[in-house]
């Protein structure tokens, strides 16, 4: 370890960092503005001047960039040199010449790094006499806003969208000081990837625009740690709401990303950063609702659907827990129907009031089946499911049909980074560090071999070694391909045509010559072959004489936030809603039935008919949830649910990572955790059990304990984060911050006296300021500034060094699951040579999207002027044959449902399939048929055929 | 004029009425007998001789040119793509030295290429040449044409193994790409802003691959280096450097313009006695060695030899080897300011001292020219330029940039005071100047 003197200190240092990364693990304050942990230095601002001492005689030193040297063993150091800080403030000075001072109109004021550096650097007085350069700003789409005369041009922002994360509409412009950080013209920003901007950006230049619409400063949000719900990945977000000053329901606002070193680092996607807004939106939920017992004789509902009106909590509870009591004298049946949306609490709070036997995970059959695969294979001692760094680190990588762009978007972006590894390992070789940004990305560019086969991911394709385009029974059949070249067996793909056996032996070579090769795939196709295949070439690589590795690396992309919590809950075989309607059709029709759905809506799940048979099988049905959905207007009784933000509990995510979130506000109205709901019904019940978990449940955490105690995998749970009795020097953690403004007017309208804040009975935090504000010692709090610090960029104070974890306890785990080697895995029939009739029938096939087929980000507002009319892609060759054009209007019936879609041609997708982007709005109800055959047909607009 | 081969390499062939451009002609001055030479030697002898022959890059910086390209990775476990670029970038202010070698004599500049591409084992070369330089593209361009038909240049090159094509690339216009680093991005049809080193060109340059950018001038002095040998090549220059150099001048003189002389030749002989010396009635105020990006030097400067090394003593650079000259009724701080005005258009925008210190700097002068400076702009001025000093930016522009100021302001100091004080400039412009300009 090299020791470093800096300003007559002595340090241990690594060495592997800069001298400006060293100084800010070591907790020395030095400005910068180019350099980024996870982009590494360019030298462009010049803002982290330090001085060089050759040795202890050198009185002058030289004037050096902190974050372009070398830390080496024996340096000499000044940070507080005259000469070093006067630079700096010069340079300061001289950023500031063309910045317009708007900060008190500025979104950025109060978190803005410019204002917190140039406060560093001491420089106060400005001698600029010129006028300043004024820019066009431009339209960004809904989610950006851009105010180009801000800008410093640090670069950070091109740096992170088209080097980072491999956009190409953003561009530095123009030269000298009239540099230009925008677009060839004005348009939305293309690139998913593009919220970062408002992150990176270290002044107001992209700002967040659906924070605009309900704007408040920093310290006026209101923030606990959360996890973002919109995917399986389980990015930390850190959420922050206010109430308005009219005394109207709290408003969450924003989101901005929370630093988890294995899960997503300083980057979230643009789904999880604008999808929030979906809690505030007019679907929302927020009172009990009622059936109507009175006949429609008119109305806009569909035939099926009820009218509702509004009932007191305290009325729909107790009719909750009459239909309960009937249920514990054995007069009612009571089924619970789960969600992968929704919390482990939730989840098992629900079996608890309606036992295991009468307990349905809310899937359909294929889906929880592959669900259970995915747990099962990541079983397998020679799997192991990689965090982001390892899936970073990768210089292998063969994505097996998952289009992991859209279905775990921040997956997608590590796996860009392990591409350049080839070009890190030739700066190893030159002895160049790979902090050194500048220098190692003009490197020889070969990228680290990156295979993708299956459809979609276009975004991944630039940088993508070998694109085989195929459809999912071929990608398995790859996949089998790729296992026999592993084990040197004679592969017998005689059906595989010769150019794809060449291919696979190529995939095969290069993953076994690699050293940290990585499988991912995932349930983006609904495909047990491809899950399989995926880990079958895992397990070959972990057996592979080549390279001395005990496992490999697999990363399997779940579809939603707790899918791989859920599976926890259902032994293998059971639980899928296909069975329960079923059992229902087959009922004795005595015993009247109450299905008790949490947050699900079934209509996303199964078709029509099935879920219609399920609801028509019960004579009482009771939802809960956030949004008012299909099943929602099919309900009896609806209680509004709390979102992510508004509760705490557990996810797993894709990897069998464990994470609590906490409640960021109370929700608006009535608005309360599923499981509250569920306990109230339960004491409401002098039947039930009054010794059961649920029926004197007041903490969230006694439902993960109990959680913990049922099922051994899960035992993580009840250590999982500091619980409700925690406490730092007597205090809870404070949510707000020491600056929370018009605590005691912002009510007045309706209270002249002070309210006291709400309590949190669960969390070991309260929704008010008093309390402990100091997240360096306990990752609870989110709202992360440090004094001196206010921009996000403050999150350095509170990791044990650059880029490493955060300094307190995590509240992520991951889960326990019994080690099962799996067998060997031989495809029953490879399809690969499988050509589909050329009938009317042509096969549907799953696609992703970011905006669109995640159900709930959905409605957020922004994400929803952005999400396509309904179309469907078809391949070139199936579009000629069949006479269709770009833009045609198609018809697309499966069973008795049939759905209107404008057409795409795509020169990728493989002959005989359909693409139809999964959970679009308008197709929703079609996505439960992905994949499988329907007839596809041109609509004659209004000829007759 | 009489030209001796022996002492004027550089421009033996050219003459005020005899524009002889053609391959015949150059052939029949003795032209591509170095290269002949050359492709018989081994590529590792032809880098040592070009080293110990001390040619230093013609460029500005008087790097060793063999020392170079003896970076370069050599032998069986190279990689086998390598490339050479000629910068012709030529936009240095005050400078014209290598447009002169293009358009008088474009094959020599053809033959120097080649054998550097052979002793660096490059098959690939490109011109980076000034976008404003039609006559030189438009001789280049039929040079390469006629070298390509005389299998000078493509595959067997004069019947040996080594095979090199040359590619013309023309640049749209911008200073900082006379920086080999920019230049290789500018050439990728990237945005034209420096690396960072490492690496150097040498091991990672074009696209990733071994690279040595040099000067118009520099491979033009190769093949008579290469055919003459190390002893001639030493014994041109008078003092410590090696070589003959086109020096120039510009300014109010007699006879501006730009002559082969050996390096070391005394700046009052190039001033006075090939420049003609000043014009009537002027004096001599100070002058810039090597163009717009050096320091200025005085009077007492005059018997310095022009040596890259001597003048870097004196507290300037060689730069070009292009003197600009200032007399004592051209107002100096019109003369920095335009210098500041060019190089602030020019700042590529990356770093900050570059892209914002320069347009302030270019205000405050122009504040203090218009008669509205304040005695504090002077400090502020010094300020300014000290922070652009070397090491202080990313690349060597700002440096550059800084150089006329800081050293103006030395040696022009009570200028500045007069401008500040009277509330105008002092320097009364002649009408018949005017109209020459």
């Amino acid at each position: 370890m090299p020791t470093i003197t800096i300003d007559g200190e002595d340090y241990e240092v690594d060495g592997e960092q800069n001298l400006l990364a060293t100084c800010l693990s070591l907790g020395i304050n030095l400005p910068y503005f180019c350099w980024h942990p996870a982009m590494g230095s360019v030298g462009a601002c010049r803002q982290c001047a330090v001085i060089e001492y050759k040795d202890t005689e050198d009185q002058h030193g030289k004037l050096v960039m902190g974050c372009m040297t070398p830390v080496k063993d024996g340096g000499l150091y000044s940070v507080i040199a005259d000469a070093a800080r006067e630079f700096r403030g010069g340079i300061i000075e001289d950023l500031m010449t063309n910045h317009p001072h708007d900060c008190p109109v500025c979104e950025e004021g109060g978190e803005c790094h410019l204002q917190d550096m140039t406060e560093m650097t001491g420089h106060v007085q400005r001698r600029y006499r010129g006028s300043k350069r004024t820019h066009r700003n431009q339209y960004l789409g809904p989610f950006i806003n851009h105010e180009m005369n801000r800008c410093i041009a640090c670069y950070r922002c091109t740096r992170f969208y088209r080097d980072y994360a491999g956009g190409s509409d953003l561009e530095s412009l123009g030269r000298n000081n009239q540099i230009y950080f925008g677009r060839q013209k004005d348009g939305m920003l293309e690139n998913g990837f593009s919220g970062n901007l408002v992150e990176v950006c270290p002044t107001g230049v992209f700002t967040d625009k659906t924070f605009s619409q309900h704007y408040v400063r920093k310290w006026d949000l209101q923030t606990a740690p959360s996890i973002c719900e919109h995917c399986a990945v389980g990015c930390n977000t850190a959420p922050g709401a206010r109430e308005p000053g009219n005394g109207g329901r709290a408003i969450l606002r924003r989101v901005t990303n929370l630093y988890h070193r294995d899960i997503n680092g300083y980057f979230l996607c643009d789904r999880g950063r604008f999808g929030y807004d979906y809690v505030n939106s007019d679907h929302r939920l927020e009172n009990v609702l009622a059936a109507r017992g009175d006949r429609l004789i008119e109305s806009t509902a569909r035939s099926g659907e009820k009218i509702h009106r509004i009932l007191p909590p305290a009325d729909a509870v107790g009719r909750f827990a009459q239909t309960l009591a009937a249920a514990q004298l054995g007069r009612r049946r009571l089924i619970g129907i789960a969600s992968p949306r929704s919390s482990l609490e939730n989840n098992f709070a629900l079996r608890q009031l309606v036992g295991g036997a009468n307990f349905f995970c809310g899937l359909a059959r294929r889906d929880l089946e592959l669900l259970h695969l995915v747990d099962r294979v990541q079983r397998d001692p020679r799997i192991h499911s990689p965090t982001t760094p390892e899936i970073e680190s990768a210089d292998a990588v063969l994505i097996l049909g998952e289009d992991i762009d859209n279905t775990a978007p921040r997956i997608a972006l590590a796996v860009r980074q392990a591409a350049r590894n080839r070009q890190k390992q030739r700066a190893r070789d030159l002895k160049i560090p790979l902090w050194q940004d500048a220098s190692v990305r003009q490197l020889d560019g070969n990228p680290s071999p990156v295979l993708l086969i299956g459809t979609g991911t276009p975004a991944l394709e630039e940088i993508a070694s070998e694109i085989l385009h195929c459809t999912a029974d071929q990608t398995a059949s790859f996949a089998t391909a790729v296992v026999g070249f592993l084990r040197r067996d004679e592969p017998e793909q005689t059906e595989l045509p010769e150019s794809l056996r060449e291919l696979a032996r190529r995939a095969a070579e290069r993953l076994s010559a690699a050293q940290r090769p990585l499988i991912v795939s995932g349930c983006g196709n609904r495909s047990v072959d491809i899950v399989n295949g995926a880990a079958a070439v895992a397990c070959a690589l972990a057996e592979c004489e080549q390279g001395d590795r005990e496992q490999c690396d697999l990363y399997l992309a779940c579809p939603e936030v707790n899918s791989l919590g859920i599976a926890q809950l259902f032994p293998p075989g059971g639980g899928q809603l296909e069975q329960l309607a079923g059992q229902l059709r087959a009922g004795d029709g005595d015993t009247p039935t109450t299905l008790v759905i949490l947050e699900n809506d079934l209509y996303r799940r199964c078709d029509r008919r099935t879920v219609d048979t399920l609801l028509a099988g019960a004579d009482e049905v009771i939802l809960l949830d956030t949004l008012l959905n299909t099943t929602a207007r099919h309900a009896d009784l609806v209680f509004p649910a709390a979102a992510t933000a508004e509760s705490e509990g557990s996810y797993i995510n894709s990897s069998g990572i464990a994470q609590r979130f906490y409640a960021v506000y109370e929700g608006a109205g009535f608005i309360q955790e599923s499981w509250r709901w569920l306990a109230n019904a339960a004491a409401a019940c002098e039947e039930y059990p009054g010794n059961d978990v649920l029926a004197g449940c007041q903490h969230v955490h006694e439902l993960s304990a109990a959680l913990a105690g049922k099922f051994p995998a899960l035992g993580v749970l009840a250590g999982l984060g500091p619980d409700e009795h925690y406490r730092i020097d007597g205090l809870k953690v404070a949510r707000q911050s020491h600056r929370y403004s018009g605590r005691t007017a912002i009510r007045a309208r309706d209270h002249v006296a002070e309210l006291p804040p709400h309590r949190d009975p669960d969390a070991p935090m309260v929704f008010s300021m008093e309390g402990i504000q100091n997240a360096a010692r306990t990752t609870l709090q989110a709202n992360i500034w440090s004094p001196g610090w206010n921009s996000n960029q403050s999150i350095q104070k509170f990791l044990q060094g650059v880029g490493g974890r955060r300094k307190g306890a995590q509240g992520s785990r991951r889960i326990e699951r019994a080690a099962q080697p799996l067998e060997d895995w031989h495809p029953q029939n490879t399809k690969a040579a499988a050509t589909f009739s050329a009938a009317t029938d042509l096969v549907l096939v799953p696609l992703h999207r970011m905006f669109g087929s995640d159900e709930l980000s959905a409605r957020a507002a922004a994400i929803a002027s952005v999400i396509d009319e309904p179309y469907a892609v078809i391949s070139a060759g199936d579009a000629e044959q069949r006479q269709i054009q770009h833009g045609d209007l198609l018809q697309i019936r499966i069973d008795s449902e049939h759905y209107a879609v404008e057409a795409r041609i795509s020169a990728t997708l493989p002959r005989g399939t359909v693409g139809v982007p999964a959970g679009l709005p308008g197709l929703e109800s079609l996505d439960c048929h992905l994949p499988g055959p329907a007839a596809v047909e041109r609509i004659h607009g209004g000829e007759s055929p | 004029m009489q030209t001796n081969s022996l002492t004027k390499p550089l421009t033996k062939n050219m003459g005020p009425e005899n524009v002889a451009t053609s391959l015949d002609s150059y052939r029949a001055n003795g032209g591509y007998r170095g290269l002949r030479k050359a492709l018989r030697m081994a590529p590792a002898d032809i880098v040592t001789t070009v080293k110990d022959g001390g040619l230093r890059g013609r460029g500005g910086a008087g790097f060793n040119t063999g020392l170079k390209w003896s970076f370069v990775p050599a032998g069986d476990d190279a990689p086998p793509v390598k490339y050479l670029v000629c910068n012709a970038d030529e936009m240095e202010p005050g400078t014209f030295k290598d447009r002169l070698l293009m358009e008088r004599d474009p094959h020599l500049l053809i033959e120097g290429m080649i054998i550097a591409a052979y002793a660096i084992g490059a098959h690939t070369a490109y011109i980076f040449i000034r976008g404003e330089y039609h006559l030189a593209t438009a001789r280049l361009e039929n040079a390469i044409a006629e070298a390509r038909q005389q299998k000078l240049l493509g595959s067997n090159i004069d019947g040996s193994d080594f095979s090199l094509e040359i590619h013309l690339h023309r640049s749209s216009g911008n200073y900082i790409c006379g920086e080999e680093t920019a230049l290789l991005n500018a050439l990728e049809g990237k945005r034209a802003l420096p690396r960072a080193k490492p690496p150097f060109p040498q091991v990672s340059g074009l696209w990733g691959k071994p690279t040595v950018v040099n000067n118009v001038e520099t491979l033009c002095n190769i093949p008579h280096l290469v055919d003459l040998g190390i002893d001639w090549y030493k014994n041109l220059g008078r003092g410590e450097d090696a070589g003959s150099k086109i020096f120039g001048v510009s300014g109010r003189v007699r006879n501006p313009g730009a002559w082969e002389l050996p390096m070391g030749t005394p700046i009052r002989q190039i001033i006075e006695h090939h420049a003609g010396g000043l014009c009537d009635g002027l004096k001599l105020k100070g002058f810039l060695p090597g163009g717009g990006s050096t320091d200025f030097l005085g009077p007492q400067h005059l018997d310095l030899p022009m040596d890259y090394d001597t003048i870097g003593k004196a507290g300037s650079r060689m730069g070009t080897g292009t003197i600009i000259v200032v007399d004592d009724r051209t107002c100096p701080v019109g003369l920095v300011l335009n210098l500041s005005r060019f190089f602030a258009r020019e700042s590529c925008g990356w770093c900050t001292p570059c892209r914002d210190g320069l347009p302030w700097v270019v205000q405050i002068l122009q504040r203090i020219e218009r008669g509205h400076g304040l005695p504090e702009d002077l400090e502020l001025l010094r300020e300014q330029a000290q922070r652009m000093g070397p090491g202080n930016t990313f690349c060597a522009l700002a440096p550059g940039a800084a150089a006329p100021i800081l050293s103006g302001l030395d040696l022009f100091e009570q200028d500045f005071i007069d401008h500040i004080a009277r509330g105008c400039c002092p320097y009364v412009v002649e009408p018949e100047v005017l109209e020459a300009v």
